[in-house]
């Protein structure tokens, strides 16, 4: 085993390689290594080429040089290639010199199998990630069609044309051609993964492996040599040429249990011997002409190589990916655990479910039943199934992610927030392979934000409420001041005309404080027109339907204390008007409060109220609100806007005369009818300009 | 008419409401004094027959409530009646545990208020005539030397002389000369006279276990 030398060599010149990108100090020492390690080897490839011929036969049966070189360029840096052919061509020399080759064609030579290794390299390097490796059959596959095929292939039209140039020999061109091409795809094929797999990282592996491997590999060797030499030499010069395939189950066992670099080895061994015993005489290739005897190594040798190579490459590329799973498999759960994720996956194909350890805590489903979609649905709740049920249909239409967030009811009634993403796999077919999704348990900040929310609205209901009530009480204080005055006086003046003829001078004062105070809440009323038109710079667009909704979460408490139904009708694409949204926030839930209160007499299932948004016309939008509390007093329907006219028996009387001051100083109407054994007030405000800021439904 | 003999105050910010309320109480046959503050009606110099009260409770400075705590520590008689515009039960209620008379929500009826001012002034004459009443006993019950004041308190807890005189320690003689002092000094003929006395003075019976040193109980 002479080349033994040569993977050490090579190994070091990797780590080179490697040393120069950290740009190293002793970088010139190092590429002065590295050509003298491919010197080195390439002559020493020579020699053994060399001594594997089968006299009278000239030509070698395996050519080591060219497949030293081969190697030498697969790794290393292409930017070094000049190197490695620069250090190979004295070894050349010296090798071919020996041999009497005329000096034209040793040159020849060189530049053919430079040629050779270039092309397979090139190849190689541009097909192929780096550093090269024979773990995948891909690469594998590349390596045996560019580098071991097509690189000797073209290579040796070149090598033959050479000699038939320098008149070299009395081989024909077609013989010339096809003795160096077998012999130099049967070094590559058996040289090359070998320096390749055991120059990078061979040694090292070698040291980490185990005891039990080592013997194993140990066994391995001793039993690939003694098999072969029973068959080459222990049987007589022409055996049963079914003995060849004796080594095949080491060969097998070397890919299986060794990967690449088991079989790449044993291929070498096998190949050794079998050239070695056939030069010496031995074996089953020793019948016929030296021509067809090496021809027929050749043959035997490639043809159990190819299979073998890719074979180990498969092994080590399924087992690495079964690694990789199985480390992705850690990782996702982990994350899962650690994120409260939830992953699961249900393959249609093969009818399997998965589900992380975390998704069945949280889903509440037992580790060992199966996922259907029916068992996922049946963990969600009730209000959110059909939500859900939808947009994973819909994901499987439109074959896009999923993402939902909803409430989960478990078996032990507990209620949790989750949001989920999903996705449908597609098969080669286009049919549905598997869905995968993740689902998040976020109870915690949806329970938060939740709380948060009530509270957010139940201080901005209290502040309006509280804006009505300051409003209406600091007006009865107002009103109540003149009113009392004017009351009083008129007392006064029964009084004084019931104790005889009154002094007119007196009087007429009297009545005079009586107009002046009739007055004062004259204007107080019509202060509260100034006060609401006080808002007009803070108006702007805005949607009805909008603020139908606002109000109805405001007041949302409200609804439910008095067990009433609301109702919304609301028309899609609405236009917008020009208003101050929080004065008809205000109207709104004065009317609303007033319709509760009109059904505190109506039975609760028929406590409803409906709100209603319309068009009319082309330049008025229509808001009704509708309840179902006996109607309005027939004789008294004007009145109610009146200030201080009340049906109510605790009412002040200002709620309506508010609302029909805001809704006029916006321009609008407010009108009053009874519909269906109930109230109903609509509001008719114009739409703003422009009118193309329309709601978007 | 009763002028200067009684007083009827109204205390109002707004002026449109002190004149009517001027008005109708004068058509009423009460003379009137306006206030457009608390602080203007604490202001005044005190006024000794029975006074009325028409207090808003809303003011700016001193409100109504405010007015009839500084007034209970000052240990007038006045009687409050309260008008608001915007009257709320908590409001209600502190005026009425501190004595108000009434509590009237403005615009009120006429008649409400005048009836409310009678009904003040009847409060505030007969607490004046138990204040006369208890401030006359009193001066009588203070020219006692302190031995008859003592004797005093038994008899009216309906002792007998001689349980008396065992209780001093002393003669049962000595004590009718006491006992006799007493009616003498009160001008007062029989038992029965002596209790409603010391009850409208506000005297309470000895009580032997606690020994008879106090004059007044609290």
């Amino acid at each position: 085993m002479k080349t033994a030398a040569t993977p050490i060599g090579l190994a070091g010149l990797e780590s080179n390689s490697t040393a120069e990108l950290k740009r190293a100090q002793t970088f010139e020492w190092r590429i002065g290594g590295i050509a003298l390690v491919v010197a080195l080897a390439y002559y020493l490839g020579a020699k053994i080429g060399f001594a594997l011929t089968l006299q009278p036969h000239p030509i070698s049966v395996l050519w080591p040089p060219n497949s030293i070189l081969l190697a030498a360029l697969l790794l290393t840096p292409v930017r070094f290639w000049w190197l490695i052919l620069l250090a190979a061509f004295p070894a050349h020399l010296a090798a071919q010199v020996q041999s009497n080759v005329p000096p034209a064609m040793i040159l020849c030579w060189f530049i053919s199998n430079s040629c050779e290794a270039l092309i397979g390299a090139g190849c190689v390097w541009y097909l192929v990630d780096h550093p090269v490796r024979f773990d995948r059959l891909r690469n594998v596959g590349v390596f045996l069609v560019f580098a071991a095929l097509l690189g000797p292939f073209l290579s040796c039209f070149l090598d033959a044309g050479f000699v038939a140039l320098n008149r070299w020999g009395q081989d024909s061109y077609w013989q010339v051609w096809r003795v160096r091409f077998s012999s130099n795809v049967l070094a590559s094929i058996t040289l090359v993964p070998f320096i390749v797999t055991w120059s990078g990282d061979g040694l090292a592996w070698l040291k980490r492996i185990r005891r039990a491997r080592f013997l194993e590999g140990t066994f391995l060797v001793l039993g690939l040599v003694s098999v072969q030499t029973f068959a080459f030499y222990g049987s007589g010069p022409s055996p049963d040429s079914a003995l060849l395939y004796l080594p095949l189950p080491f060969l097998i066992w070397a890919a299986v249990r060794f990967g690449s670099r088991g079989v790449s080895a044993a291929i070498c061994v096998v190949t050794f011997l079998a050239i070695w015993s056939a030069g010496h005489g031995y074996g089953p290739f020793t019948a016929r002409s030296a021509e067809e005897d090496a021809l027929s190594i050749q043959m035997f040798l490639i043809v159990m190589s190819v299979p073998l190579l890719l074979l180990a490459g498969v092994i080590e590329e399924r087992r690495r990916d079964a690694t990789m799973l199985r480390e992705r498999d850690a990782r996702i759960n982990l994350a899962s655990e650690s994120a409260e994720l939830a992953f699961w996956s249900i393959n249609f194909e093969t009818k399997k479910t998965w589900m992380s350890e975390k998704g069945r805590a949280i889903f509440n489903i037992p580790p060992d039943e199966p996922l259907s979609r029916e068992l996922f649905l049946s963990r969600v709740h009730p209000e959110d199934r059909s939500a859900v049920d939808e947009a994973i249909d819909r994901a499987r239409d439109s074959s896009k992610t999923f993402e939902i967030e909803y409430r989960l009811l478990r078996p032990d009634g507990e209620t949790r927030w989750v949001i989920a993403r999903g996705r449908y796999g597609h098969n080669e077919q286009g049919g549905m392979r598997d869905l995968i999704g993740v689902a998040i348990d976020v109870t915690a900040q949806a329970r938060a934000n939740l709380e948060l929310r009530l509270q957010r609205e139940e201080m901005a209901r209290l502040s309006r409420v509280s804006a009505m009530g300051e409003l209406t009480a600091s007006l009865a204080h107002e009103l109540n001041q003149p009113l009392t005055a004017i009351a009083s006086n008129a007392a006064a003046g029964r009084r004084m005309l019931m104790q005889g003829p009154p002094n007119s001078a007196e009087f007429e004062e009297l009545l005079a404080d009586v107009s002046t105070d009739a007055h004062r809440a004259g204007e107080i009323i019509h202060g509260i027109h100034r006060f609401v038109r006080k808002s007009e710079g803070t108006r702007r667009v805005v949607n009805l339907n909008e603020i139908v909704r606002e109000v109805l979460r405001l007041l949302h408490s409200d609804f439910l204390g008095r067990e009433t139904a609301v109702e919304t009708d609301l028309l899609a694409g609405l236009p917008s008007i020009h208003a101050d949204p929080v004065h008809l926030q205000q109207v709104l839930m004065n009317l609303l409060i007033n319709s509760m209160e009109a059904m505190q007499a109506t039975p609760p299932q028929k406590r409803r109220i409906v709100i209603c948004t319309r068009m009319e016309a082309e330049s008025l939008v229509l808001i009704s609100v509708r309840d179902h509390g006996g109607g309005l007093p027939k004789e008294n329907l004007e009145k109610i806007f009146d200030g201080f006219y009340s049906t109510k028996p605790n009412g002040m009387g200002m709620g309506l005369t508010i609302v029909r001051s805001i809704v006029e100083a916006h321009g609008g109407t407010l009108g009053a009818e009874n519909s269906e054994g109930g109230a109903r007030f609509s509001i008719r405000l114009p739409v703003s300009r422009p009118p193309e800021s329309r709601e978007v439904a | 008419m009763s002028a200067a003999t009684e007083l009827i105050g109204v205390v109002d910010d707004d002026q449109s409401v002190r004149r009517g309320l001027r008005r109708l109480l004068k058509s009423a046959g009460y003379a009137t004094e306006t206030f457009a503050s608390a602080e203007d009606y604490l202001a005044r110099e005190l006024f000794q027959g029975p006074i009325c009260l028409v207090l808003d409770v809303r003011m700016p400075g001193l409100n109504g409530l405010g007015l009839q705590k500084e007034l209970e520590a000052r240990g007038g008689c006045e009687q409050i009646i309260f008008i608001t515009g915007h009257g709320d039960v908590p409001t209600a209620t502190r005026a009425m545990k501190g004595g108000a008379v009434d509590f009237l929500l403005k615009p009120f009826d006429s008649d409400e208020l005048v009836d409310a001012v009678k009904k003040a002034l009847l409060h505030c004459k007969e607490q004046l005539r138990k204040r006369g009443e208890r401030r006359r006993a009193r001066s009588l019950i203070d020219k006692l030397t302190p031995r008859e004041f003592e004797v005093l308190r038994f008899v009216i807890m309906g002792l007998l002389n001689k349980q008396i005189a065992s209780e001093l320690k002393t003669a049962e003689k000595t004590i009718k000369v006491h006992r006799g002092r007493v009616m003498q000094k009160l001008g007062l003929s029989s038992v029965p006279d002596l209790v409603r006395l010391t009850q409208i003075a506000g005297i309470s019976p000895a009580d032997a276990r606690y020994g008879t040193k106090g004059q007044y109980p609290a």
